[in-house]
């Protein structure tokens, strides 16, 4: 698709990898990216890696990443046409994307229209029963505390609470237990008003046992929305997924038409015309049921783009411009092809109960080989500050079959390193060389019902592992403040000094100023 | 150059020594044990370990760095975190009855004062960081010594929040 670029300049509203794969995207259509940053955010791997930067001042999301006037005025200032906003942030807030173009700039999504009739869990259930896709048992409106517990009674337990607004997790939990219904709504209402700044919250029958599969659905502002088939993101952990692959192992190619059939119905119906999401559970019955849409592009996204060969990027930047599908798309076979899988790498300790990290990333090492991507946001020296997301990067693989696919994956996440904070890749490689995920008995509590894949062996470090650490630091010292690596960047160890050479040291980057 | 360390395995301290033949050989002593290794460091951060004399042996490559106070080292596919034996880290409700911050992070609710007796599954400090919510619990019986935690408070990682006087649970029966 050799087509002009349909955009002199776009800024990217986000930060980390996406913002890195966003930027990529956008030079490969010989566009210029402009970053946004918060101050702890000034050297972040985005920022490097954009042709403008632009301070937003501050450091927490709200005063940042997530303030309308001041990313519309950095838009303004930087002479961007259009913004992307990732995922996360303000991708799925209509709000923000009524703001982008009543300030007549374009936004690389959906229509805040589309946005709107599934942006929250009750409208999308609304509007995925009228387009006769089919859904949980359950109820689309907040009745209040005791009005939802009535209903989680009829409907019988388990069930799920989940906020209204709600994406990624947060504001989400299942109740096993009538009596634990009252502190899960509260728990959930407080982190949905906090995520979202909405505390509504809803209750809808889980399905157990089930696997999580959605489709990828692309459209244009033409009518014409087309699905890219399904990923299957069954290894979740407190609702947040950790692997996810395409094609599903079980997925045949009558059930990918049905579910790709709804998807594409409901989008259609809502006028939908970007790059979204139809998430579904899939019983072991073979039933789906449709859980919600996300208008946005997700993080997995990586796994859709290896198997069926579209950038996703691309066709979003092109459709937003008012590009048709018939023509992006013509000639391609979008078949899924091969097998693709993903893993997810956050800075968290899965060994203790997941939690959180934040530091000084003193050595990163991330793989290379054939059939391997790296989305990453990372590198040595970079300090993860402890306002945002925990996740650090995605490493992705594609192999010809799904059993290679996954011993493509274990050895890449043995040839990985990230040191100085605590990470969660041996506990990714431990699942990966699981017989239940190598034979794809998957489901979405897996994690759940398999604690020690979380806890890890329990034998203390062999005597190798002490070995190695001592010669690490006898042989290479500079290693143990994360040398190595070429001049200049070695041992810069937290400290701000140092950093004029990172900045010297990269070809195009420059510090955007005033307007041209 | 010789290198000693110290490192806590399976709560013993073992001490560890590196001390430099010819070449790029090195005789490393784990506890009682003694090894021989070539080691030569490489580019990116690494050192290949090969054992000496053992022809079939696989040779490694292994990555190491400071994290905070301990010592991170990969080798093997596998990574290990090892403390020091001073440095004694808690993750809150470590048992020890000193509630710490796991991660830097804002108090959300803090349901306990001094006075209270409390249980050790008993969720103490809520704290939200990374955009989650995280609880804290007691993790021994006892009584509630301090509070320094405030609900809307931010705390740094490691930051005392609470701190609880084990009492000796007697067995009812």
């Amino acid at each position: 698709m050799a087509l002009n670029p349909p955009f002199r300049r776009v800024l990217i509203a986000n930060r980390g990898e996406i913002a890195v794969r966003i930027s990529r995207g956008l030079r490969e259509l010989g566009i210029e990216s402009v970053a946004v940053h918060s101050d702890v955010d000034e050297r972040c791997a985005h920022v490097l890696h954009a042709d403008h930067a632009i301070p937003l001042g501050g450091d927490s999301a709200a005063e940042t990443y997530l303030d309308f006037d001041k990313i519309l005025a950095a838009c303004k200032r930087s002479g961007a046409e259009a913004i992307h906003p990732g995922y996360g942030f303000l991708s799925e807030n209509s709000a923000f994307a009524r703001a982008v173009r009543d300030a007549g700039l374009t936004f690389i999504g959906p229509s805040p229209e589309a946005m709107d009739r599934l942006g929250s869990k009750k409208a999308a259930r609304e509007e995925a029963l009228a387009a006769g896709v089919p859904t949980t048992p359950g109820t689309e409106q907040d009745v209040g505390d005791q009005g939802l517990i009535a209903v989680a009674k009829q409907i019988g337990m388990p069930v799920m609470v989940k906020a209204s607004a709600g994406g990624g997790g947060r504001g989400m939990r299942l109740v096993e237990r009538e009596q634990d219904l009252a502190e899960a709504l509260a728990a959930g209402r407080r982190e949905a008003k906090a995520s979202f700044g909405d505390d509504r919250m809803i209750v809808e029958r889980a399905v157990f046992p089930a696997r999580h599969i959605e489709i990828q659905l692309i459209g244009d502002r033409h009518g014409h929305v087309v699905s890219l088939h399904e990923r299957e993101c069954s290894v979740q952990r407190r609702h947040q997924k950790v692997l996810e692959e395409a094609p599903s192992a079980v997925v045949d190619e009558a059930l990918r038409q049905r579910m790709g059939e709804c998807a594409v119905a409901l989008a259609k119906r809502v006028g939908y015309d970007n790059a979204g999401t139809a998430e579904f559970l899939l019983d072991d019955q073979g039933r789906f049921y449709f859980l919600e849409v996300n208008t946005r592009l997700q993080v997995e996204h990586p796994v859709t783009e290896l198997v069926t060969g579209v950038d996703l990027v691309h066709l979003q930047v092109h459709v937003a411009a008012g590009g048709r599908l018939e023509q992006l798309l013509a000639g391609k076979d979008l078949r899924p092809r091969g097998h693709a899988i993903e893993a997810r790498i956050c800075a968290e300790s899965p060994e203790q109960g997941y939690i959180p990290a934040s530091g000084l990333l003193r050595l990163v090492r991330e793989p290379e080989g054939p059939g391997l991507r790296v989305d990453s946001g990372v590198y040595t020296g970079w300090d993860v500050p402890p306002f945002y997301d925990s996740m650090l990067a995605k490493l992705i693989v594609w192999a010809p079959d799904r059993a290679t696919a996954c011993a493509r994956l274990s050895q890449a996440l043995r040839d990985t390193a990230y040191l100085g904070i605590p990470t969660n890749v041996d506990f990714l490689r431990r699942i990966v060389d699981d017989t239940a995920f190598r034979s794809s008995r998957l489901r979405t509590d897996m994690l759940k019902l398999r604690p020690e894949l979380a806890a890890g062996p329990q034998e203390p470090p062999e005597d190798l592992a002490l070995a190695a650490a001592v010669l690490c630091q006898a042989v290479a010292p500079r290693g143990a403040g994360g040398g190595g690596g070429g001049s200049g960047g070695g041992g810069a160890g937290g400290a701000s000094q140092g950093s004029t050479a990172v900045w010297s040291d990269l070809a195009g980057f420059r510090l955007f100023e005033g307007s041209r | 150059m010789k290198l000693r360390k110290e490192y806590l395995r399976d709560g013993r301290t073992v001490a560890v020594t590196a001390e430099p033949l010819d070449g790029d050989r090195w005789r490393v002593r784990v506890g009682e044990a003694v090894y021989e290794f070539h080691a030569q460091a490489l580019g990116d951060g690494g050192v290949k370990l090969a054992p000496v004399g053992q022809e079939f042996e696989r040779s490694f490559v292994a990555y190491g760095a400071a994290a905070g106070k301990d010592y991170m080292v990969r080798v093997n596919g596998r990574t290990h975190r090892l403390a020091a034996p001073a440095a004694r880290q808690s993750g809150g409700g470590g048992g020890d009855g000193t509630i710490l911050a796991p991660m830097t992070g804002t108090v959300l609710e803090v349901n306990c004062k001094p006075g209270d007796t409390v249980a050790a599954d008993q969720v103490l400090v809520v704290l939200s960081a990374m955009k989650m919510e995280h609880k804290l619990i007691a993790g021994v019986v006892g009584v509630v010594q301090s509070v320094a935690a405030k609900a809307g408070g931010t705390v740094d990682q490691g930051a005392v929040l609470a701190v609880v006087e084990a009492v000796a649970v007697t067995d009812e029966s």
